[in-house]
């Protein structure tokens, strides 16, 4: 569990947004026109790489039954009148109706669609002041007369795989990790074995505890003798040391696939790949934490299911953290992958100095060790309450 | 030949193993957590972020190079739109160091020597920065930008066909000659919860019926109460699937309410399609608690799968994207037929016959998942009665 399912995981993520760039969306086309400009709009949206002209309807209702079928996700709708009000210099208006509930798709398709129009829009005016006697040149300078580049800072292409697999993954190795972290030190208690194993580290012992037959009615050590604090916490260590590394090489892989293609300063990839580790690790401990507070196991990962499965959503990429209500920002600011997040986005993204992002790596460092010191205090209240052992 | 170990298999009829469910699922507190507790809080907790709705007033920022009248009117225009909160920098370095504190989402820069080159009619242009990595922020900076220019760039338009000789009321209403109306369809306000949250809610019911089954199966396993007769397995089924259809009628009857998002356009069906989700995903809980035969091995797998699945699902994410080979095994999971079905009936109002293929794929699932019930519980048996 702690190596095939992350790795297939991160494998899965990735494949699913290996076609970076979506394409042709079908969209349907009503043509009330057949005019030349009318002509011009459809070979435009069908030469639109997000779009496809799946097909001509006649009629509102044939295009409304096709889009309930989900055949088509938008319909644009030339109007009979298009080319007299061109004809007469009136404004000719294009309809296009769009399936808003499929939020990505429609996103795309307006986006396309007006960009569409916009072109033919402009070759339409700059014709007219042609006519009305002006040089080519000058009156494309007329029609518009500031003109705006449009610059998308990093990620200029719109890339999913870059936007969403790259911040997916991490989101998806936190929630693993805080299932292991949970099922680590919980199987212990589970199977009242947690005697035995400090026992064990503290030197008492020879052998590790074997898994025991669940439900077994008595716990077989009976308690423990007072472990120093440091030897537990060196014992939790050791007894995470195994997910520890297995995912310090899934983060390397992560923060690898995720700088892959971009030219990134050094110090950019090593920060964010040790605010990585640093969440992972934290991970484990907040897993462990939940288990050793309710003395079980299975609340343990109820808790870690409640909290890390839906933190993605709270973690403002793809929702905008400013426009969440103030309650929601609250919840935001206490998951540790919020902030995790913000700076990988920063550094790996926004191409954003080192310097700017560490206090985000120290205090993910600082809520490891608060959490790693919790763990070991929690650890041995779990000790001296041997009667609560084997919750399920 | 030695005997079995002495287990009691609860032979029980349709009934009797149906209210027999009932009370396990009510006296096991985690099972109880996970079948009902916490779809209902989710009902709540899920849509939290996105009680707003609607992004507006984006902060971003204005560098200023020109200081006429001109640039004056432009940074007037931004700051008016609702889309935007327009803040001041001196320099471009101090706006990006804003934006990588997300501080701001954007920016746009006006160079010096705007005002002249279009009092000259020459070409002029201004530049705005956004921020690729955050999608709707970015989408809030362009468009909030755009009609600002765009507005102060059609004034100038008019005044210079005025000059000509134009009409004024003419040439007002010229300044685009093919204009687009959008007309957005079923989520008329476009809102990115009532985008996402009718689609979420399918999952989590998906995830927590999972969960909550296979947990209770599992639970009986470690006890060897597992084994039932065909019809005590349907009385099981029925009974999870009896409170996953209360839960559902919970998220589209309130739920959606609360939240105001478009919800129940065609009731029937939606309710037609409960009724075939939800034995299907009990019939998939039962087989996956005979596979992992322990009690908490079902969160341990599932918790993570939520958000994989989400995305195949060809919701958030159009299918036709996926590679090959994922278009396919998709199709092996419930949410996969069954958020597109649920949506197209309870938010867009399709009739059942053009979601029939969504109900097809729904029952063969479930067939499938029955007969892999079957072949677990008659492979349990040959291993039960081997000496």
């Amino acid at each position: 569990m702690v190596l095939w399912i992350p790795l297939v995981t991160i494998a899965l993520i990735w494949w699913i947004f290996s076609q970076s760039q979506v394409t042709n969306l079908p969209i349907g086309v009503i043509d009330e026109d057949h005019g030349a400009v009318a002509n011009t709009v459809v070979r435009y949206l069908d030469a639109s790489p997000d779009i496809d002209v799946q097909k001509f309807y006649h009629n509102q209702s044939d295009a409304q039954e096709a889009l309930l079928r989900r055949d088509i996700y938008a319909v644009v709708i030339i109007p009979s009148d298009f080319t007299t009000h061109i004809l007469s210099k009136n404004s000719a208006p294009i309809i296009l109706q769009v399936n808003a509930q499929y939020g990505t798709h429609s996103g795309i398709i307006q986006k396309s669609v007006q960009s569409v129009v916009g072109t033919v829009s402009a070759g339409v005016e700059i014709q007219q002041l042609i006519k009305q006697g002006a040089s080519p040149s000058q009156a494309a300078i007329d029609y518009s007369p500031i003109k705006i580049s449009r610059i998308s800072l990093f990620n200029e292409a719109t890339n999913y795989q870059q936007f969403l697999a790259s911040t997916v993954i991490p989101a998806l190795l936190h929630i693993l990790a805080m299932v292991i972290g949970a099922t680590t030190i919980g199987r212990e208690l589970r199977d009242k074995t947690l005697g035995h194993w400090a026992q064990f580290i503290a030197g008492q012992r020879q052998n590790l505890p074997v898994s025991r037959p669940i439900n077994s009615t008595t716990s077989i050590t009976p308690k423990p003798t007072k472990t120093p604090f440091f030897i537990l916490m060196f014992g939790l260590l050791g007894k995470y040391a195994c997910p520890t590394l297995a995912f310090t090489i899934w983060a390397a892989i992560s923060v690898g696939l995720a700088s892959y293609p971009q030219q990134l300063a050094l110090s950019s990839i090593l920060l964010t790949y040790g605010a990585q580790v640093m969440l992972l690790w934290l991970s484990f401990w907040l897993g462990a934490i939940f288990t050793l507070a309710t003395f079980s196991l299975r609340t343990g990962l109820s808790a870690t299911g409640f909290i890390s499965a839906p933190s993605y959503a709270f973690a403002g990429v793809t929702f905008p953290y400013i426009a969440m209500s103030q309650g929601a920002q609250h919840w935001s600011d206490l998951l540790p992958l919020t902030h995790y997040l913000k700076l990988q986005i920063a550094q790996l993204q926004m191409g954003a100095p080192a310097l700017l992002s560490l206090p985000i790596f120290f205090g993910l460092t600082f809520a490891t060790i608060i959490a790693m010191l919790l763990t070991t205090l929690l650890t041995r209240r779990a000790l001296s309450k041997p009667d609560r052992w084997g919750s399920r | 030949m030695a005997k079995p170990i002495a287990t009691e298999p609860s032979y029980l009829g349709f009934w009797r193993s149906f209210l027999q469910t009932l009370k396990d699922v009510v006296a096991d507190k985690g099972v109880l957590l996970m079948l009902i507790i916490a779809p209902i809080i989710y009902g709540f907790f899920y849509p939290w972020p996105y009680s707003s709705e609607v992004v507006n007033h984006v902060p971003v920022g204005i560098i200023d190079e020109d200081n006429s009248s001109l640039s004056a009117t432009l940074v007037r225009y931004a700051s008016v739109s609702p889309q935007l909160d327009v803040k001041r920098f001196v320099t471009e370095a101090d706006a990006k160091a804003a934006l990588w504190q997300n501080d701001i989402a954007g920016f746009m820069v006006i160079p010096s020597g705007l005002e002249q080159n279009v009092m000259a009619q020459k070409s002029a242009s201004v530049s705005v920065v956004g921020n690729g990595g955050y999608f709707i922020l970015n989408k809030n900076v362009q468009f909030g930008f755009l009609k600002a220019v765009g507005t102060v760039s059609a004034g100038i338009e008019v005044k210079k066909s005025v000059a000509r000789g134009a009409y004024l009321p003419t040439a007002a209403s010229k300044t685009q000659a093919v204009p687009l109306t959008i007309v957005p369809l079923y989520n008329q306000t476009e809102g990115y919860g009532a985008y996402v949250v009718p689609a979420v809610a399918i999952l989590i019911l998906q995830q927590t019926l999972l969960m909550g089954t296979a947990m209770l199966i599992g639970t009986w396993f470690e006890l060897r109460r597992h084994q039932s007769s065909i019809r005590g397995w349907l009385g099981r089924i029925a009974a999870l699937s009896t409170i996953s259809f209360v839960i559902g009628c919970f998220y589209y009857g309130w739920a959606f309410d609360l939240h105001h998002y478009t919800h129940g356009a065609n009731l029937g069906g939606s309710l037609l399609f409960l009724l075939l989700f939800c034995p299907t995903v009990a019939t998939l809980g039962c087989v996956l608690g005979l596979w992992f035969k322990k009690r908490e091995r079902s969160l341990q797998i599932l918790i993570f799968s939520s958000l994989p699945l989400f995305f195949i699902s060809g919701y958030p994410w159009p299918a036709s994207q996926l590679p090959t080979f994922l278009q396919a095994i998709r199709w092996l999971i419930p949410t996969t037929p069954a958020i597109n079905t649920s949506v197209q009936l309870n938010q867009m109002g399709a009739s059942v016959s053009q979601v029939t293929n969504g109900f097809f794929s729904l029952a063969v699932l479930w067939l499938l998942y029955g007969l892999l019930l079957l072949w677990f519980c008659l492979k349990d048996n040959q291993v039960q009665y081997k000496p």
